[in-house]
């Protein structure tokens, strides 16, 4: 079992793997609480487009996803709050677009199937050293934020308007919140894949809540979920040859249907 | 000759909403101290005044004054408590519990990376106390009651010691037993606490002898006057619309 860390690709693809979880995890909470889960999955399929351009004119996939993802959250918090448009339309609208946008591009070039193929589903071989740094680095910043900001979060999760007459600053964490979420899911495509990320944000909460508990155990619920479901899905991956994402993403989905059993009510 | 600080002071305030007139011209002020009620028809433009009031909506025009500073400028909001319409509708299964709700009333106040002070922690407990909610801490908000979580949601309210609290139609789905004891609750405030308290209510009659204030709004301010003199089937027809006939009961 521990072999597998002597490898290089497997020590990195842990590192990131574990940096993801425990950042999509928490960030996570907010949006579940907020109904708002299908950003992830919207900005998941937005970052496919950065990841597309990037490959086509030969630039960075991550830094192309990156920009794109930013975008993208920002245009949506803004319609949202500013235009007062339902968040589950404008999440719809922005979904079927990117991903419309991203198989033209594809079509157009029709020469990067595979390298698309591990930004899709996540590829542990994928992560290289430098992945690694810029996923500590920008995963740093999003943490010391999240901590900074957590419990102005919650209220805002909690009650946007009271929130709001309490003195709180929401507009602005409102769009910290999904900077910051752009920024994770951006950053998690090399293990995870964009099409499942969605899970890793979604599915630990939501298990958690099931438990019944206050917010803070909750989310520290959450994060374990996240934690154990990536090791034992980069494990899976590794002894199986799976895509690293399905594994993760199947490994979070036993222990939500565990959940259920557990908290039937 | 004392006079009493003004806490809201609104001048010719008029709101529209998608072309049509929500309020017109509104002029009031509420004093320190007072305990001050809003009535008026559904639809009337009750809740869009303490919306104004809270910065929630932004006039069409006139001015807001609260504590004397522009409402632009104002930043002190822990002294205004709000009890928004429906806010104990909460979904059964959000994790939260009495204790972090009610904590959520000191947020603005410790900052960034602000933990949890002594006097924090006091502030909680004694709003729990009052609101008789304390028992219930580690209870999540979800699994209580109508009437226990409205306790909560002015537990929270009240946790950041504020001088005026707002409250929109809080009995709202909460039992007659429930409704008194609120009553008395917010007597209690206003006379012991000389907390200041505006609330918007179908029932004044159950309450006409404590209010100092009553503000009668269909779309303008209609009338400013103590209860006694408001409440006469004239005035009731005026502001209704409608003849009325005002009967007195007694929950």
């Amino acid at each position: 079992m521990m072999e597998m860390l002597h490898y290089p690709f497997m020590q990195r693809a842990f590192a990131a793997g574990l940096i993801i979880a425990l950042l999509a995890a928490m960030s996570g909470s907010f949006i579940v609480l907020r109904r708002y889960s299908l950003l992830s999955e919207t900005l998941a399929h937005v970052s496919l487009v950065g990841v597309s351009v990037g490959l086509l004119f030969g630039l960075s996939p991550l830094w192309m996803a990156v920009a794109a993802s930013l975008i993208a959250s920002w245009s949506i918090e803004y319609l949202r709050s500013v235009h007062g448009m339902y968040s589950d339309s404008i999440l719809a609208i922005f979904l079927s677009g990117s991903l419309a946008l991203a198989i033209v591009i594809v079509s157009i070039s029709g020469s990067f199937n595979a390298s698309l193929f591990s930004y899709l589903f996540g590829s542990i071989l994928s992560v290289s050293n430098d992945d690694l740094m810029i996923m500590a680095f920008f995963g740093s910043i999003a943490m010391v934020l999240l901590t900074l900001f957590f419990k102005e979060l919650y209220f805002i999760a909690f009650d946007e308007e009271v929130a709001r007459t309490s003195g709180i600053r929401v507009t602005a964490l409102n769009f910290m919140l999904v900077s910051i979420i752009a920024l994770i899911i951006a950053l998690s495509i090399r293990v995870v894949g964009t099409l499942l990320i969605g899970a890793l944000m979604v599915i630990p909460p939501v298990a958690a809540i099931r438990f019944g508990m206050g917010f803070f155990k909750t989310t520290l619920l959450s994060i374990a979920i996240a934690l154990v479901s990536v090791v034992i899905g980069l494990s899976t991956s590794f002894f199986f040859s799976l895509p690293s994402g399905a594994a993760i993403v199947l490994s979070l989905l036993v222990i939500f249907v565990i959940a259920l059993a557990v908290n039937r009510r | 000759m004392k006079f009493a600080p003004s806490l809201f002071e609104v001048r010719n305030l008029s709101f529209t909403r998608g072309g049509n007139e929500v309020l017109k011209s509104v002029n009031l002020s509420i004093l320190e101290g007072e305990y001050c009620a809003i009535i008026g028809p559904n639809g009337g433009g009750k809740t869009t005044l303490v919306r104004l009031l809270m910065g929630l909506e932004k006039p069409t025009s006139g001015s807001i004054k609260l504590f004397g500073t522009d409402q632009a400028k104002f930043r002190a909001w822990n002294r205004i408590g709000y009890v928004p319409q429906r806010s104990a509708l909460v979904d059964a299964s959000f994790p939260a519990t009495v204790r972090e709700v009610v904590a959520m009333g000191r947020y603005a106040q410790r900052g960034i990376l602000g933990f949890e002070s002594t006097e924090d922690s006091e502030a909680i407990e004694e709003s729990m106390v009052q609101m008789g909610v304390a028992d219930l801490r580690d209870r999540l908000i979800g699994h209580l009651s109508g009437g226990q979580r409205q306790r909560v949601m002015i537990a929270r309210a009240l946790a950041s010691h504020p001088q005026v609290l707002i409250v929109d139609e809080p009995n709202t789905g909460v039992d007659v037993e429930s409704q008194h004891r609120f009553y008395e609750l917010l007597r209690f405030l206003n006379k012991t606490r000389r907390i200041s308290i505006l609330f918007i209510t179908h029932d004044v009659g159950v309450i006409a002898e404590d209010i100092s204030k009553l503000f009668f709004v269909n779309q303008t301010l209609l009338l400013s006057q103590t209860p006694q003199e408001m409440l006469r089937c004239d005035a009731m027809s005026r502001l209704y619309g409608t003849p009325a006939h005002v009967v007195s009961h007694n929950h």
